[in-house]
C-alpha cells in the first residue's frame, strides 16, 4: 500500500517539476533529429547571440519575483533607455550616453519601488498594477523623444563604435554580448547565494513578515530587486539597440511577458522567496531554443507565441500545485 | 422520551476531540435546559470554544454524543445547526463588513425573503423585536461593536433559534451597552429561547446566569446552580490544578533595573509603564485580548506607537522598528510561529541564522561553514527534531518549528528575550528544555519577558508577574506570596491591586 | 467642527467620489475649450466607443466583486471577434451560429479560467493574464497579423444598425446588458452571493452558498461577455483585427477600481464599473479632441492608473496603521 502512494507521489512530482523541461528537451531532440541545420556552427553562433537582451531583463526579474513582487514596467524602461541612449550619443558622446542610459533604468526602478513603499502596497497585485502604469508612463515618454519615430545609428555624427562592439563583436567564438551576460549572470549568482542582500531578498519573498521582525530591511530589498530590475533592463536594451543599431520607442513591447515566461519555465516560483539565477538561465536557454527550433521547423512566429502563453498557464497552474 | 429528557434543550455526553498533538475536549458532559440562561467559564485553552465550534459545526467531534431538541446529531455543518434552531455568535463576529445590516441577517437567504425589500422589512421586524434602532441599511463595517452584536442576535432569531451560544458578548462593550445586552438576554429568556453565555467577566455570570458549566485543560469540572457557588469556589475550580515537578527552580539572581517602559500607547494600550530587572523573568498575564502581545510588539518596534519612551540600563533608547530593537538587545519570539515566525518554504538552517547574518557574513559574505556551524549548534542543543539542517521546516513539527525559532534569537544573544507563547505545541520534555533556557539567560544577567495563558507555566517561572486588563496594567505581584487564585481576579479586572 | 475634521470629512468624500469628480472636473474643463466635445455627434461617438469597454466591464465586475479579477478578457476579445467573421466569411456560416460559436469559445475559456482560480486556487490575476497572452497570440495567428475583413452586411448592422432611430444597436446591447447585470447584482441570490464571497469567503461558506459555483460562474459570464464584446466590436469596426486585446484587459480591471470597486472585494457594482470606464472614455475624448498627441494620451493614461491604485493602496495603509 505504502509503495503504491510513494510511487504516486513520486510520478506526480516529476509531472510537476520537470514536465516543462521534458517538453522542450523532447522539441529539440526532435530538431535534432529532423532538420540536420539545428547543429551548425552559424545556428549555434545565432543561438548564443540571443542571449542578449532578454536573458539580461529575465534576470532582472528574477530578482523581483523572488522578493515576491513583480515588474510589468520593463517594456516601457526598455524602450525608455533605448531612444534616451541613442539620443545623447551625438550632444555628449557614447560612453556618457550609455552611463546615463544605465541611470535612467536605474532611477525609473527606483520609482517603482518608492511607489509602492510610499503607498504601503504588500501584494504582487498591486506591485502589477503600478508597474504596469509605469511602463505605460515611461513608454510615452519614449514616443516623446522620438516623436514617434525610429532613430538610426547611420544617421549619427559621433562615435558609437562602443555599441556596434556591443551589438556584434565577437571575442572569439563568442560573442561580446554573451560575455556581458555571463559576466552578469555570475555576479548576480554571487549577489543572490553570497551577500546578505542577496539572502535578505530571498528571505522577504519568503515571508515578508517574518524578515521584518527579524530585524532585516525589507524595504530595503524591495529598492534593491527594483533597481537591479531597471539597471540590468537598461543593460539588456543598450545590448538590443546595438545589435540592430535602431532604436524604437516600442522596442520594449513584450519583454515583460517574455521575461517572465523565462523566470517561470526556469523553476522560480511566482510565489517567492525560492528561486535562483541559474534557474532563469535555463528557463532563457530553453525558450531561445524552443524558438530556435520551432523556427526551423516552420512554425509561424504567431504559434510560438500561442505555444509560448500556453507554456506560461501550465507552467504557473503546476508551480502553484507544488506543496512548499 | 422521558419528561426529564424534553425539559432539555442541549445535551452533551462524553464528547472528545483531538488535534495533533493536544488533546482539546475529554468526555465532557452536561446539559442545558429550556430557557435558562447558562454560563460557560473556563481560562483559555479549557475546551470552551472547540465545544462550541463543535456544536456550531465547524469541527467534527471524534466521539460522543449531542442530543439538541430532543434529537441526536452526529454531525452538523454550520448551516445545518443554524436551520435547526442552534445560533452562536462567535466573538470575532460573523459578519461581512461589506454588506448591510438586512443583508448580513438573511446572507444566503436573499430570494426566500423576497429579495431586498423583503430582507430589509423583514430585517427591520426582528430588531425592532429587540429594541433596536439600527438602520436595515447601513453597512456593517460602519456599526459600533455592541451593535453589530445585535444584528448577530437578529441573525439567529431570524432562524427560529431556539438556543443562542454567545461566546464572550461584552468583551468590547461599554457598562451601557451591556445593559441593553442584559436586557435582551432576560426578554430571549422570557420567550422560552435558552442561551449559552461564556465569558470571563464573572460579575455577568452571576448577574445573568441561572447554571453554570466550569470547564478546565479539556475536561468539565463541574456544572451548578449559580445559586450554589461563590465566586471564590469558581475561581478555584477554574484555576485549580496539581503543581507536577514540571519546572526548574526559580532563577533568583535579580539585580538593578535594567528596562523601564513608560508611557506605552497605542490604539489599544492605555498608558503602560513597568520595569524589568537583570536576572529577573517576568511574567505577563491577561486574557486573549488584554494587550500582553500588544504590548510587547510596542516594546519590540513592531508597531506604531506614540509618545512612550524607554530606558536601558538607564539610557533613553529608541526604537522604531525592529532593527532598533534587535541593535538594542531585543529578542522576540512571537505568538504565531507560522505566520511571522518562519519561512516555511526555507530550511532549518537558514531560519536559524536569519537574525544573524551579519555574524555568518564577516566581510559581507556570506560562509556556509559559519551558518552550519551555527544551526548544528542550536539543533543540538534543543535537541530539534529534523532528519537534516537543510530539511525544510514546514516538515518539522510544531515544537520542533518552535525550537527553531528559539534558537534564531539565542544565537543574537540578547539581553531582553520577549516569549510570547514560548511553550505552544511543545511535548513536556521539550518544554522543560526551555525552561531551563529561560532560567540561564535571566542568571546571565539577562531578562526574559513571558506570555502565556498557561498560568501555571508564569507563575512558577516568573519571578514577578504582571496582570494585563483591556490594555491596562492592573496589578503586579510575587507569584511566591501570591496564589493563583488572586492574579487571576486582578487578570479579570477586579481589585486591581498593585502589590508586589 | 473644527478645521481639522472637516478636512478630514473632505478628504474622505473626495476619496470615495474620485471617479465621479474626476469626469466632472474634465466635463467642466471641456466646456471652455473651444471643441466639438458638447455635439450630438461627438457624444454619440463616445458612446459607442465606450460601449465595447464598458461591456468587458460587466463582466470584469463580477469577477472582482467576487474576490477575483480577470485579465484574459483582451485575449478573449480579440479571438471571439476573428472567429465570427472568419466563420461567416470564409465558411459562409449563418450569422447567429456564428456568434453562438464565438460566445461558446468565451464561455468556455471562463470555465477554464473559473477552475483554474476556484478549483486549482492559483492567483487570478498572473493565470489569467497568462491566458489573455495565449489567446492574442492564437489572434495572431488565426489573422496573421492582418485585419481580416467582412462582407456581410447583415453583419455590421448588429453594432452600426439603428432599430432605435438615432441611436447604434451597439449602444442598446450594452444598455440592455448594463439593466441586466445590475439587476442581478443587486436583486438576486446569484449577485447577493457575489458579494458575500467577495467580502468574507468563509462567512459565505457557512451562510450556505455554494461559494464555488458562484465564484466559477463570475468567469464563465466574464468570457462570454467578452466574446460578445469581441463580436460587436468586429461588428463595429467591420473587421477583426488581433491588436486591441494588448492593454484592453489591464486597462479595463483598472478602469473600474478607479470607478470604486475595489480589488478587495465584495464592495462596488455595475453603476461604479461604469462611472470608472467614463472616466477613462471621456478622458480618451477629451486629449482626442483637444488634439492632445499620442505620447501624452498613453502618459495621462498611466498617470491615472498609478494614481488611482497608489490611492487605493495608501487608503488602506492608514486604515492598518491608526495609533
Amino acid at each position: 500500500m505504502n509503495m503504491k502512494v510513494d510511487i504516486k507521489k513520486f510520478t506526480t512530482s516529476i509531472f510537476r517539476d520537470y514536465l516543462v523541461l521534458v517538453a522542450i528537451l523532447a522539441l529539440i531532440l526532435v530538431t535534432m533529429v529532423v532538420e540536420p541545420r539545428f547543429m551548425s556552427t552559424q545556428n549555434m553562433t545565432n543561438i548564443f547571440r540571443q542571449f542578449g537582451p532578454l536573458s539580461l531583463v529575465s534576470l532582472g526579474m528574477t530578482f523581483v519575483i523572488i522578493g515576491g513582487f513583480i515588474d510589468l514596467s520593463v517594456a516601457g524602461i526598455f524602450s525608455l533607455v533605448c531612444v534616451v541612449t541613442v539620443s545623447l550619443i551625438d550632444p555628449i558622446g557614447q560612453v556618457p550616453a550609455m552611463i546615463v542610459g544605465l541611470l535612467v533604468g536605474i532611477v525609473c526602478g527606483l520609482l517603482n519601488s518608492f511607489l509602492l513603499l510610499s503607498s504601503g502596497a504588500l501584494t504582487q497585485a498591486e506591485a502589477l498594477f503600478i508597474t504596469f502604469g509605469m511602463s505605460m508612463i515611461t513608454g510615452a515618454f519614449a514616443l516623446f523623444i522620438t516623436g514617434g519615430m525610429v532613430l538610426n545609428f547611420s544617421d549619427l555624427a559621433g562615435n558609437f563604435a562602443l555599441f556596434t562592439a556591443i551589438g556584434s563583436g565577437t571575442v572569439g567564438l563568442f560573442p561580446i554580448s554573451l560575455i556581458i551576460f555571463s559576466v552578469a549572470l555570475v555576479i548576480l549568482h554571487f549577489f543572490q547565494s553570497k551577500t546578505i542582500m542577496g539572502r535578505t531578498i530571498c528571505l522577504t519573498g519568503g515571508n515578508k513578515t517574518a524578515a521584518r521582525l527579524t530585524g532585516l530591511s525589507v524595504n530595503g530589498s524591495i529598492m534593491m530587486i527594483y533597481a537591479l530590475s531597471g539597471f540590468l533592463t537598461a543593460l539588456g536594451a543598450i545590448n538590443q539597440f546595438s545589435r540592430t543599431t535602431t532604436a524604437s520607442p516600442t522596442m520594449g513591447k513584450g519583454f515583460e511577458t517574455n521575461a517572465i515566461l523565462a523566470v517561470v519555465v526556469g523553476g522560480t516560483t511566482l510565489k517567492g522567496g525560492k528561486g535562483s539565477v541559474l534557474r532563469t538561465l535555463m528557463g532563457t536557454m530553453l525558450i531561445i531554443l524552443m524558438s530556435n527550433c520551432l523556427n526551423l521547423l516552420g512554425v509561424s512566429s504567431f504559434m510560438q507565441n500561442v505555444t509560448k502563453g500556453a507554456i506560461l498557464v501550465i507552467a504557473i497552474w503546476l508551480d502553484n500545485r507544488k506543496p512548499l | 422520551m422521558s419528561q426529564a429528557a424534553s425539559a432539555e434543550i442541549l445535551s452533551v455526553t462524553d464528547v472528545s476531540k483531538s488535534f495533533p498533538g493536544v488533546k482539546a475536549l475529554d468526555q465532557v458532559s452536561f446539559s442545558v435546559k429550556r430557557g435558562t440562561v447558562h454560563g460557560l467559564v473556563g481560562e483559555n485553552g479549557a475546551g470552551k470554544s472547540t465545544l462550541m465550534k463543535i456544536l456550531s459545526g465547524v469541527y467534527t467531534k471524534d466521539s460522543g454524543t449531542v442530543v439538541f431538541d430532543g434529537q441526536e446529531v452526529p454531525s452538523t455543518t454550520p448551516i445545518k445547526s443554524m436551520n435547526m434552531g442552534l445560533a452562536i455568535i462567535y466573538q470575532e463576529l460573523n459578519l461581512v463588513n461589506q454588506l448591510s445590516v438586512g443583508e448580513n441577517i438573511f446572507l444566503g437567504r436573499f430570494s426566500e425573503m423576497g429579495g431586498m425589500r423583503g430582507v430589509h422589512a423583514k430585517g427591520r421586524e426582528l430588531l425592532d423585536s429587540i429594541a433596536s434602532k439600527i438602520d436595515t441599511h447601513k453597512l456593517v463595517e460602519e456599526l459600533s461593536v455592541s451593535e453589530k452584536q445585535m444584528v448577530e442576535i437578529a441573525k439567529a432569531l431570524s432562524f427560529q433559534s431556539k438556543l443562542i451560544i454567545m461566546d464572550e458578548p461584552s468583551s468590547s462593550l461599554t457598562s451601557d451597552e451591556l445593559k441593553e445586552l442584559y436586557v435582551i438576554i432576560r426578554e430571549l429568556k422570557s420567550r422560552g429561547i435558552s442561551i449559552i453565555y461564556i465569558s470571563h467577566k464573572l460579575d455577568e455570570i452571576f448577574d445573568l446566569c441561572d447554571t453554570v458549566t466550569i470547564m478546565r485543560d479539556g475536561h468539565v469540572i463541574d456544572t451548578r446552580a449559580i445559586s450554589d457557588l461563590t465566586r471564590g469556589d469558581m475561581i478555584a475550580k477554574m484555576v485549580g490544578r496539581t503543581i507536577e515537578n514540571e519546572y526548574p527552580p526559580r532563577a533568583n539572581k535579580v539585580g538593578e533595573i535594567l528596562l523601564e517602559v513608560k508611557s506605552l500607547n497605542t490604539l489599544k494600550l492605555n498608558d503602560v509603564s513597568f520595569s524589568v530587572r537583570k536576572g529577573e523573568i517576568l511574567g505577563l498575564v491577561g486574557l486573549v485580548g488584554a494587550g500582553r502581545t500588544e504590548i510587547v510588539r510596542a516594546l519590540f518596534g513592531a508597531d506604531k506607537t506614540r509618545g512612550h519612551e524607554i530606558r536601558i540600563d538607564g539610557k533613553p533608547v529608541k526604537i522604531r522598528n525592529p532593527k532598533d530593537a534587535i541593535q538594542a538587545g531585543f529578542g522576540f519570539v512571537s505568538e504565531d510561529r507560522k505566520l511571522q515566525g518562519l519561512v516555511l518554504p526555507f530550511s532549518v538552517e537558514q531560519n536559524i541564522s536569519m537574525a544573524s547574518l551579519q555574524k555568518i557574513a564577516p566581510k559581507g559574505i556570506l560562509r556556509k561553514s559559519l551558518e552550519k556551524a551555527i544551526a548544528e549548534k542550536h539543533v543540538k542543543s534543543l535537541a530539534v527534531k529534523t532528519p537534516t539542517i537543510k530539511t525544510k521546516v514546514v516538515s518539522l513539527s510544531g515544537g520542533n518549528q518552535q525550537k527553531c525559532i528559539i534558537g534564531r534569537w539565542l544565537e543574537t544573544t540578547p539581553r531582553i528575550l520577549i516569549m510570547d507563547e514560548p511553550t505552544r505545541g511543545i511535548d513536556v520534555g521539550a518544554k522543560y528544555e526551555i525552561y531551563i533556557l529561560m532560567k540561564e539567560i535571566a542568571e546571565s544577567g539577562g531578562a526574559v519577558i513571558m506570555i502565556s495563558s498557561e498560568l501555571p507555566e508564569v507563575l512558577n517561572m516568573s519571578n514577578r508577574v504582571l496582570t494585563v486588563y483591556e490594555g491596562r496594567i492592573t496589578g503586579e505581584f510575587d507569584p511566591i506570596r501570591y496564589s493563583a487564585d488572586r492574579v487571576m481576579e486582578s487578570a479579570l479586572g477586579f481589585k486591581g491591586g498593585a502589590e508586589a | 467642527m473644527n478645521r481639522n475634521t472637516l478636512l478630514q470629512s473632505a478628504g474622505k468624500l473626495i476619496s470615495k467620489q474620485k471617479a465621479l469628480i474626476a469626469v466632472l472636473l474634465m466635463l467642466i474643463l471641456m466646456l471652455f475649450t473651444q471643441t466639438n466635445f458638447y455635439t450630438p455627434f461627438n457624444i454619440v461617438d463616445m458612446l459607442n466607443s465606450s460601449s465595447i469597454l464598458l461591456i468587458l466591464a460587466f463582466g470584469v465586475t463580477m469577477t472582482v466583486i467576487s474576490g477575483g479579477c480577470d485579465l484574459s478578457i483582451g485575449g478573449v476579445l480579440v479571438v471571439s471577434g476573428i472567429i465570427a467573421i472568419r466563420l461567416i466569411n470564409d465558411l459562409n456560416m449563418n450569422i447567429g451560429l456564428a456568434i453562438l460559436i464565438s460566445l461558446i469559445f468565451g464561455a468556455g475559456v471562463g470555465f477554464i479560467n473559473g477552475f483554474l482560480v476556484v478549483q486549482q486556487k492559483t492567483e487570478p490575476f498572473i493565470i489569467t493574464l497568462g491566458m489573455g497572452m495565449t489567446l492574442t497570440g492564437l489572434a495572431q495567428q488565426l489573422t496573421n497579423a492582418r485585419p481580416v475583413t467582412c462582407d456581410n452586411e447583415a453583419f455590421t448592422m448588429i453594432s452600426n444598425g439603428k432599430i432605435i432611430p438615432g441611436v447604434n444597436n451597439l449602444v442598446v446591447i450594452m444598455l440592455v446588458i448594463l439593466v441586466i447585470a445590475h439587476y442581478v447584482m443587486r436583486y438576486t441570490q446569484f449577485g447577493r452571493s457575489m458579494y458575500a464571497i467577495g467580502g468574507d469567503y468563509e462567512v459565505a461558506r457557512y451562510s450556505g452558498i455554494n461559494v464555488v459555483f458562484v465564484k466559477w460562474a463570475t468567469f464563465v459570464i466574464c468570457g462570454m461577455l467578452a466574446a460578445l464584446a469581441g463580436v460587436l466590436l468586429s461588428s463595429k469596426l467591420n473587421s477583426g483585427s488581433s491588436i486591441y486585446g494588448e492593454t484592453t484587459a489591464l486597462i479595463v480591471n483598472c478602469a473600474v477600481v478607479v470607478g470604486g470597486v475595489s480589488f478587495a472585494g465584495g464592495v462596488g457594482g455595475i453603476p461604479q464599473a461604469a462611472l470608472g470606464l467614463l472616466v477613462f472614455g471621456v478622458l480618451q475624448n477629451a486629449m482626442n479632441m483637444l488634439n492632445v498627441q499620442s505620447f501624452a494620451q498613453i502618459l495621462t493614461q498611466g498617470l491615472v492608473i498609478v494614481a488611482i491604485i497608489w490611492l487605493d493602496s495608501y487608503s488602506r495603509k492608514v486604515k492598518r496603521e491608526r495609533v
